[in-house]
């Protein structure tokens, strides 16, 4: 896997974080260049931040995993719109 | 007026006990009802769903949802409606619900949807099975939801959806994507009965605000798009005769 072309690399792993038992999440972006995998976007909770370097790590042993996920901290809610 | 606080694309896990109560406790005051746009657990599982129930106990409000594609990933939907639903959450698909605020009514028609794109650049029922199937789920959930409108006979009319109805909510979004994001055949079905607003989730990348051709204003409620727990939304009542008059 890890010879494969970049743009299949990125997207095996795309389709792997969003099939993951562990992550389950379809719109986070990846890129690889060089050694280095960048992940980024955003996911609900710290342990499925956690698993998004764990399933990268699976599937490039030989890469360096640099996981910019957040875990976004959401107020209540900020305001009301009026819509009629 | 009737308040409504909404949010979708929750994705509930096994780790999420505490990440809703806390908002829930604070908004539950202030809003009639709390509306919930599909991808209400992470994988669709029932335990996933026994979390979330846990997290809305004690609302205070009522709660009404449609499911998500997640919560159909594996194959348990019946087993998380039912979950949710013995906790007091009504799920709808291709259902209505009315709920009564101080003398006015509030009615939800909720359905998930599905994609096929948008005017210009949309899919066709035509060629393959797979493809007719594929198309023919959206045709259906469409006039499901017309349908569902036109029964409601109450002072507000809400479409609660996980898919899109328009593009205006998606942008933000790789356009690539869109056809599995959502179908113009909803806003056109929501446009033909009338309503007052269009709730949906799904596209975590998109954009709050919307409108359909028809004037009807749309809001995405993905938690990453609006980025609070709810977003709040207040609607004046108006009674159908008096709708009736004021247009054109």
């Amino acid at each position: 896997m890890t010879d494969a072309p970049g743009a299949y690399r990125e997207e095996s792993l795309r389709q792997a974080l969003a099939t993951d038992p562990r992550v389950m999440e379809s719109e986070l972006e990846v890129s690889i260049a060089g050694s280095r995998v960048v992940i980024s976007g955003t996911v609900p909770t710290e342990g499925r931040r956690v698993a998004v370097t764990d399933v990268a790590r699976e599937r490039f042993p030989d890469l360096e995993i640099d996981n910019r996920t957040v875990v976004p901290t959401f107020p209540a809610a900020a305001g009301e719109e009026r819509v009629t | 007026m009737i308040r409504i606080a909404a949010a979708g694309d929750l994705h509930v896990g096994a780790d999420s006990e505490g990440t809703l109560r806390p908002a829930l406790t604070e908004i539950a005051g202030h809003v009639d009802a709390v509306l919930l746009a599909g991808d209400l657990t992470k994988a669709g599982l029932e335990e996933e769903a026994e979390v979330l129930a846990h997290e809305l106990e004690g609302a205070g409000v009522p709660v009404i949802a449609v499911l998500g594609n997640h919560d159909l990933h594996s194959d348990q939907a019946d087993r998380v409606r039912g979950c949710l639903e013995h906790a007091g959450v009504v799920i709808l698909e291709g259902e209505t619900h009315v709920v009564r605020v101080s003398g006015a009514s509030l009615g939800i028609a909720g359905i998930r949807g599905f994609g096929g794109g948008f005017a210009g650049a949309s899919a066709t029922e035509f060629g393959e099975p797979e493809m007719k199937r594929f198309v023919r789920v959206t045709v259906d959930a469409a006039s499901a939801l017309r349908s569902c409108l036109e029964e409601l006979a109450t002072d507000v009319r809400v479409a609660l959806l996980h898919y899109s109805p328009v593009r205006d909510t998606l942008h933000g979004e790789p356009p690539e994507i869109y056809p599995f994001l959502g179908s113009y055949l909803l806003a056109e079905a929501i446009d033909m009965a009338g309503c007052d607003l269009v709730l949906h989730g799904h596209a975590h990348r998109g954009t709050e605000w919307g409108i359909t051709p028809g004037g009807v204003p749309v809001r995405n409620v993905a938690q990453p798009v609006i980025r609070r727990a709810f977003g709040v939304y207040s609607l004046e009542p108006q009674t159908r005769l008096a709708r009736s008059a004021a247009s054109p």
